[in-house]
Parts: C-alpha cells; structure tokens; sequence
C-alpha cells in the first residue's frame, strides 16, 4: 500500500511561483506526498548458456500534490529506480569483461568468410582496448559495473522521472498545462515495437524487446505543454500539446559486448576489428546545443466514435548510422582507414504522422491506425554503411475481447493484434532491410481466480527474417503486494544472409554473409535466436 | 447552503419559463416521489430495531428478495431492520418532471423514447397489464437523479475477499467521478452541458489510486443520448501509459478482476436497448436504506481529517454490510439481455420506488442459476456528510457483490460527496487521461 505524508513546502512554493509565474501569494503550501514502489528479482536461465540475468530491483515513486488557489492542480514526480544484474558475477564465463566469443557472432549463427575477416568483438572494450574504448567514447563504452548497476551514471538515471506540472484553467474554461523535468512522453500506443512513441530513447540492453516500454524508455528532461481545449462544435474533445527535448541526445542503449542482452548484437560488431582495424573510428554524438535539441507538436482529439492524433516532431534517429571512412593513406593496403572503417553519427530526422482509434460496433471491437512518414534517417547499406532515405512506418492493431467458457473462466481474453510495416522508400539492393517489411505480433490474454492468475502469449512474427519468438507466461498475483511471473521465451530464425562486399573482396565470396549486414536482415528476433529462456520474476509492491 | 438554494430556485425558474408541456397531475407526482407521505408500509410482525435471523426468516420471506432470504437462511447474514424513511429527491428534479414528463413517449423499438429534458421520464404507477412497463420503469432509472447532476466517490474501497475463509484477497482503492451532461437541474448550466457535438448523457470516470500494479489505471464511459449507441469506453493502463478504446465485452467481464462487471455499476450500467426489460410486480421490501451517521463503521480502512469512516462488514466472509434495511416500496424488474452470449441470462432488480436506484439485483448466470447478488446500500444524505445535507441524492454507501457459485465476494467501501468542483467537465475527457496518469 502507498503511503501519505502530509508536510509543509514554503521554499519550494516560493520557487514553483517563480518558475510558473503564476503569481501564488501564499507564503507556503501545503503538501500531500504519497509513496509507493516495488522491489523485484527477476532471473532468467538461457538454454546451453545458464544464468543470463539476475537483475534485482527497488524502484520508489512519489506524487506531491501542493495546495494552489490559483492553479488547478500543481504536482511534484518523482521516480527513482536502482538495478544490480548479478549475471556478470554469477555467470562471468558467458557475460562480461573477460567473456570472450570464438568469433564474432557466436552467439546467434555459425562461421563463414565474414566471421575469419572480422574479430570477435571485445568484450566491454573500456576494461580491455583503450584504443576501441576511445573510439567509441560516449556510445557503447560501459564498464562492467554499468551494465551491473546500470542505473547509477554520469546520467543520474536512477532518476527515472523528476517533474513538476501544473494545470491552469483559463477564463474560457481551457486549461493550460505544463510539466517540466525529467520525464518519458508516449505517442502511440503499440506493444513490442515502435511507430509514434519515439521521442524518449529505448535501452534495449535490459531485456531485448520484451520489457514494458514504461520501463526501458530513458526519461530525458523535456518541457510538455498542453492547451487542453475540450469539447466544441464538432469535436468531442480537443488538445495541442507541444514537447521540447531540451536533454543533451541520448540514443538507443542496443546493449555493450558483454552484456547478456545486445539487441542485432550491435555491440560486438562495434567493438570488432577488419583485419586489425577497429570497426568504430569515433562516435559523433551530438552536442548540447539549442539547434540539437528536438521538438514535437501534437494535436488530437475525438470525434465521434474515432480517436485522432496528427503528430510533428524534428529529432535525432536514435540507432546508430555507420558511415563509411574511404581510406586516404597510399601506403595502407585497404579501401577503408587505417584507424577505423566507419564513423557512427545520428542524422537529423523530421517525422510526420498520425493515429487513429475507430471502435467498431459490428465488430465490437477496436482498430488502430499508427503512421510515421520521416525523412533524413539513414539505413543501413553495403555502399557506405548507409544511405539516406525517407521512411513510411505504419502499424495496424485489432483489439477484441472474447468470452470462451470452453476455457473454464468467465471473463474475457484478451485478443490483441498488430501488423508493422516498414516501406524503405529510396531502397537500394545493397541494402539488409527488405523495401517492404512486416512484423505481425498477436497478444492473448486470460485471466482467472478475479484476475490474479493470469495466463497469456505473445508471438511475434518477423516476415523477412523469417523469425519468430513465442512468449508463453504464467502470473500469480496472490495479494496487493506479491506478484510471481513464469515464462518461456523461445526464438527461431537468425539463418538470412546478406551479401558483404568486403567478403566479395578481400576473401572473394560473393555468397551470403551472416555478418555484418546479415543482422539487419534478421532483425531482433532472428538475431536473439539463440536466446531461448525460462524466466521468473518475483515481486513485492508497497 | 445559500449556494444549494439558489441554485434550487434558480432551476425552478428556468424550468418554469421554459415550459411548454402539459401539466403532469401532481397526484402523480405526489405519489411518485413521496410514497411515504400518508403512511409508511409494514409487514405483520416486522418492527424497526428487530433482528432477522434464521429462526424467524421464513415469516418474512415476502418482505425479502430470493437471494437475501437465501443467505438469511443459510445464516450467512442477518438483517436488522431500521424505520423507513422518505427519500426526497431534490426539489429541481421533480419540478422538472413536473414540467417535462407528461408527454413523454417510448418510442417504436426498444431503447427508443421521445426527447426528453429533465425529469422522472414516467411518473405513473407501472400497470402489469403494459407490456412496456419494465421498459419505462428502466428510463426511470437511467434518468433517474441517481448522483444528481455530478458527484464523487473519494475514495472507494473495493476488497475481494473468499466468502469460506473470509480472507481479503485484493483491496483496490479506486476515486470515482459521474457527470450528466444533459438532463441536469440542480447544478449550472442546466438542462445540459455545451458544446457537446456527440450529444453525450453522462461520464463516469474512474481512477485507480492502490495498489501498484493496478495504479493509475482510468476507466472512462462516455454513455450517448441517444441509447441506440454503444457507450465509448476508454481505459488507460499506468505501465503502459497510454489510452486505449474498449470494446463492449469488456464490460461484461470482471472488472478488475473484481466480481462486478462494468455493467453491473449502480445497479446498472448498460444501455436500456440491451435488454429487455419485464416489470414482475410491486412489493414492499427490506432494502438496504439507513443513516451512516446512525451506524457502528469501520474505524481502520479509512481515516481522514473529516473524520470520516466507512461502512463496516461482517457476516460470512466479511461479505455482507454491516447497515440496517428498511421496508420500502419496491419494483421489481426483470432484464434479459438481447445479446444470447450474455454471461448472463438475466438480471431481476429491486428498483425503490421512491428513488429510482437500483439498491438490489439478483443475477442469473447462462443456466438459469442464481449466480450473484448485488447489495447497494443507500444512506440518507442528511445523514451522511455535511457536504451531502439537501442534496436529495440517496447516496451509494456500501456494496457488496456476492458470487454465491464460487463463494467469493466483492465489497465497497464509498466516501461518496455531492459536489460539482469535484467533477469537472474535463475530468470526462481522454486527454484528462493521459494528463492525470504518469
């Protein structure tokens, strides 16, 4: 159960007045406090690897509630959050800095002429490579300890959330609102993967994909507005909301070589060598700066039985793009650098988009449309590295929910379903990713014993990989506090390949190649192929 | 206070200057809204302060609904029985019917009726020999003054408890709010809330505050004029933090893993064109009617700075109120659902005359068999907080849904408040969601 503490704010109400400008008179605020949280074990065995995570964690959350004549609400959030994994102690042979791999790769597919032109991949390369550790400085340069305790750096993201917000209602009946701090803004409203919900980064190295995206977003310290207008003449309800990420950029965390969870095993491969020259030859992470902050726009609303929403936002692509590093030293036999083949950057990229939420009645159920149109991302390619493109990303959900008394309970599966898309409008045949792509995923849910048993499955299906995972889970929730979750996590796929002209050139085959643009191909299924897992996770709430 | 009769006398004004309907015969009205006027009803042998136990229940099965008279019997419960009392709803609402319901006519197909603005829709004694009684009895009831206009649970304390060990399962602590956005007469704007492009009725927007796994869900209806239409609902998901539509099958399922369907809200919460409604009789009954402040509460689930305390519960289980009944006049109801995949094959409510809410319901599962019964105590609100005095809203109090087949329950504990600041109109919005989650 949450726990209330009322106390008194003086200093703090003076300070929140001056930052809103709202003219509060009060010398102090009365203020209510309410806490809650969880600590959590959450340990997973992979098949023919053994322990690949024994992640503990305590996560506390706050809500301040401040007293205001003059505002309709005002509130203080907070979460805070801290992470020890103790796979890299208890299982230090297989993660690590000392966890070797006999070729880069081993963990998701056998070897070929790519895999004898390319080390394996260091493993944390700060505890091992200065020279890969300084190349890749400020991406993918965890130590050890940050993947064990990896809420605690230089980023303060144990300070999952910190935010004040406030609500003003205006003479008209409209309400403005702002809330400012550190803090995650969903778009969209897709599982597993993402459309619209792009404006905070993933940290893929937690749990792949499959963690609540609540979980993995990395908060940034953004600026959201509101202008909430309500109903009108024609419209049900009505809002615009603007977003600054005011934040220094962050990318995707894809996970470091090393860690158990390395989504397309990117971190490997930036941290390999091609023929004794480092893959990364610098990383060019975007300096704080007001031009390199990003912004958004939205407005939605209701209309009828349609929800809507048409979205704008200018921000950095938050994969890494590779580009390529001509070689300019006559004297160094190789068409790439002597000090590193690629250079990593974060293109600028300006998205525009849309949603909409039709509830059928025929149907009696749910449809939802997600669309992303984009342009200055870069996708990766043989030529180069990459290639800039425009990009067309589209999901299509079914939502329904079923009563089936054959399956001995009297409340409703739930029946979730979603087709991702992706168009690559400037594709080029050099290029890993398919022109036309799509992931299917499908969701079932049930739910027994007033819900506190609660079986479900998740299959996901990626086309052009080939690959697909079946997540079958088992929670028991036997009171407010305890909750118990048993699941399988099995993949298959990982077996595409794709054409490296490097391959073709230094070891002269022309056939498929598994690495390094195969991963691309597979996708983060098809690349976790190997990473079939039993999975328990306990949790106490207060 | 002077608010509350300003407003009174501000809505009698504009109601009556707006009328234009015949004049409905105030012995109608008399009869409809204060049935104990004259006299109070009574039952040979019943007498206020009395226990109804299992050596005497059988003398008063009539005054008892089936599934009350079954737990009696079994000794799960007992009943004390308090005095009846008038319930006078709020003097707008019955002007308004004054004014407003004599012409008032179904229309052709069910869930269909003539426009209507405010007001007990049909006013008249139901007659066994209508065919459409149940039908009118149903209006009565969706546009009864129920909350009023708008009102608030804050909190609401839903435990799920096992009926055989009494042990308490879950307890989830919910804020409640209800909005009318038409048929509205005591709270401004009257008659209806504009601009209201979709022609909306009513809002109930519902917030989880406890526990962690479940907190910050929001529950929002949207519930249209027009009763051909399926209610929107929206619900948003705090580990997901986003909103998302519901298809209808979700109010028939458990909410929360509760045993009360969405559909089950105040009696009920569906739209009249879902079922079909038969009215059975009128009866006089012991319905769950009393004063909070007369009775012995529940000091541990909730302390506040009113010092407020909740209803207790006791009896087998922990399932049962621990309030008094009083015998009232009562009409019974019955609803089959259109819908031949219904859980359910019906429902029979007990609909207090007086107060058109639905204070007890009899469920019946796809079999035939009595499945749940579904207790919602009403406390008088000039015996319930001082905020409540002259409301004229009998104020839902306690509940309990009972599943007799799986010996389980669900008990509510309200701290229910009749008061406009505290449901906005933008509370009833999506955008409220997502401002209101994390």
């Amino acid at each position: 159960m949450s726990k209330t503490i009322t106390t008194t704010f003086s200093h703090l109400a003076v300070g929140v007045a001056a930052a809103l400008g709202t003219g509060l008179a009060v010398p102090a605020l009365a203020a209510e406090t309410t806490w809650a949280g969880y600590v959590e074990n959450a340990t997973y065995f992979r098949d023919g690897v053994g322990l690949s995570k024994f992640r503990n964690t305590g996560q506390a959350q706050f809500e301040t509630v401040f007293e205001s004549d003059s505002l309709r609400s005002l509130k203080l959030n907070g979460t805070l959050r801290g992470t020890y994994d103790g796979v890299y102690d208890l299982n230090d042979s297989e993660f690590g800095k000392d966890a070797t791999e006999a070729y880069l790769g081993a963990s998701w597919h056998g070897q070929d002429t790519s895999t004898g032109l390319l080390a394996p991949g260091v493993p944390f390369p700060c505890e091992n490579d200065p020279t890969l550790c300084n190349n890749l400085d400020g991406y993918m340069d965890h130590k050890e300890r940050d993947a064990k305790f990896p809420d605690f750096n230089d980023q303060l993201d144990f300070i999952r959330e910190l935010y004040l917000s406030a609500d003003k209602e205006l003479s008209n009946g409209d309400v403005l609102s702002v809330r400012l701090g550190k803090q995650q803004v969903v778009w969209g409203k897709t599982d597993l993967f993402r459309v619209l919900d792009v404006i905070n980064p993933v940290d893929y190295s937690r749990h792949n994909i499959y963690d609540e995206l609540e979980d993995i977003r990395i908060p940034q310290w953004m600026l959201k507005m509101e202008w909430r207008m309500g109903a009108n003449e024609v419209l049900d309800d009505s809002n615009l909301s603007l977003v600054w990420n005011f934040d220094k950029f962050r990318p995707n965390n894809l996970g470091t070589c090393g860690q158990s969870y390395r989504i397309l095993d990117a971190g490997c491969f930036f941290s390999s060598n091609l023929l004794g020259v480092p893959i990364i030859h610098d990383v060019e992470e975007p300096s704080w700066s007001l031009k390199n902050t990003q912004l958004g726009m939205k407005w939605e609303g209701v209309y009828g039985d349609t929800t809507f929403s048409l979205n704008a936002l200018t921000y950095r692509q938050q994969l890494p793009s590779l580009h390529f590093r001509p070689n300019t030293d006559p004297l160094f036999p190789a068409p790439f650098a002597a000090d590193g083949v690629f250079d990593i950057k974060f293109p600028r990229v300006n998205l525009l988009g849309g949603s909409i939420d039709y509830y059928s009645m025929d149907m009696d159920a749910v449809w939802r449309l997600e669309l992303a149109y984009t342009e200055g991302e870069e996708m990766p390619r043989d030529t180069d590295g990459h290639k800039e493109t425009d990009m067309l990303r589209y999901v299509i959900g079914f939502d329904k929910n079923i009563i089936i008394p054959e399956l001995g309970t009297r409340s409703a599966f739930l029946f979730s379903t979603q087709l991702f898309g992706e168009h690559i409008l400037d594709h080029e045949a050099d290029m890993p990713n398919d022109e036309d792509n799509w992931i299917a995923t499908m969701l079932f849910k049930g739910f027994y014993k007033n819900n506190r048993l609660s079986p479900q499955i998740i299959v996901a299906h990626d086309f052009a990989a080939k690959s697909t995972v079946i997540a079958p889970s088992v929670s028991w929730t036997p009171d407010n506090h305890w909750m118990f979750n048993v699941g399988l996590n099995v993949k298959t796929g990982g077996n595409e390949t794709f054409p490296w002209s490097a391959a073709a050139a230094l070891g002269a085959d022309t056939s498929g190649q598994t690495e390094p643009l195969a991963r691309f191909t597979n996708g983060p299924i098809g690349v976790a192929n190997q990473e079939d897992e039993i999975q328990f996770t306990v949790r106490y709430s207060f | 206070m002077l608010k509350k009769t300003f407003l009174s006398a501000a809505i009698a004004m504009t109601v009556a200057a707006g009328a234009q309907a015949a004049a409905i015969p105030e012995e109608v009205i008399q009869n409809s809204f204060y049935p104990y006027k004259n006299e109070v009803p009574s039952v040979q042998g019943l007498q206020p302060g009395m226990t109804i136990n299992q050596s005497n229940v059988d003398q008063f099965k009539d005054a008892l609904d089936p599934g009350m008279y079954r737990f009696v019997k079994n000794g799960d419960t007992e009943i004390t029985v308090g005095e009846t009392t008038s319930y006078d709803l709020h003097p707008s609402y019955v002007e308004a019917t004054r004014q407003y319901s004599a012409d008032v006519q179904l229309g052709e197909g069910y869930g269909e009726l003539s426009p209507t603005v405010a007001g007990r829709p049909f006013p008249q004694e139901p007659s066994m020999d209508d065919p459409r009684a149940g039908e009118k009895l149903a209006w009565n009831y969706k546009y009864g003054y129920n909350w009023g206009d708008s009102a608030a649970i804050m909190p609401f304390y839903w435990t799920m408890r096992d009926m055989d060990s009494g042990k308490k399962e879950r307890t989830i602590k919910f804020n409640f709010h209800f909005l009318n956005f038409t048929h509205r007469t005591s709270q401004e704007p009257y008659p209806k809330i504009e601009p209201n492009p979709s022609e909306l009725f009513r809002g109930i927007y519902v917030q989880v505050l406890e526990p962690f796994d479940v907190k910050d869900t929001q529950l929002l209806i949207h519930r249209f004029e027009d009763d051909t239409k399926v209610d929107n609902a929206y619900l948003y998901l705090g580990f997901q933090r986003r909103v998302r539509r519901l298809s209808t099958g979700q109010t028939t399922d458990a909410f929360l893993g509760t045993d009360v369907m969405i559909e089950d809200f105040e009696g009920y919460n569906g739209r009249i064109s879902d079922m079909k409604w038969n009215y059975k009789g009128t009866r006089y009954m012991l319905m769950p009617f009393f004063n909070h402040n007369d009775l012995q509460l529940d000091s541990e689930t909730h302390q506040d700075e009113d010092g407020y305390q909740v209803v207790a519960f006791g009896g087998k289980g922990g399932c049962f109120p621990n309030i008094t009944w009083q015998l009232r006049k009562v009409y019974e109801v019955e609803s089959v659902p259109v819908d031949e995949n219904h859980p359910i094959s019906k429902r029979t409510h007990f609909m207090d005359a007086q107060t058109f809410t639905i204070p007890r319901t009899v469920v019946y599962d796809r079999k035939g068999e009595m499945w749940k019964n579904w207790v919602i105590g009403q406390a008088h609100p000039d015996h319930h907080l001082p905020a409540n005095k002259g409301t004229g809203v009998a104020i839902d109090d306690a509940f309990t849904m009972i599943d007799s087949q799986a010996q389980h329950c669900t008990t509510g504990q309200f701290k229910g408040i009749v008061d406009p600041e505290l449901s906005p109109v933008d509370k009833f919005s999506v955008q409220n969601m997502r401002a209101s989650g994390r």
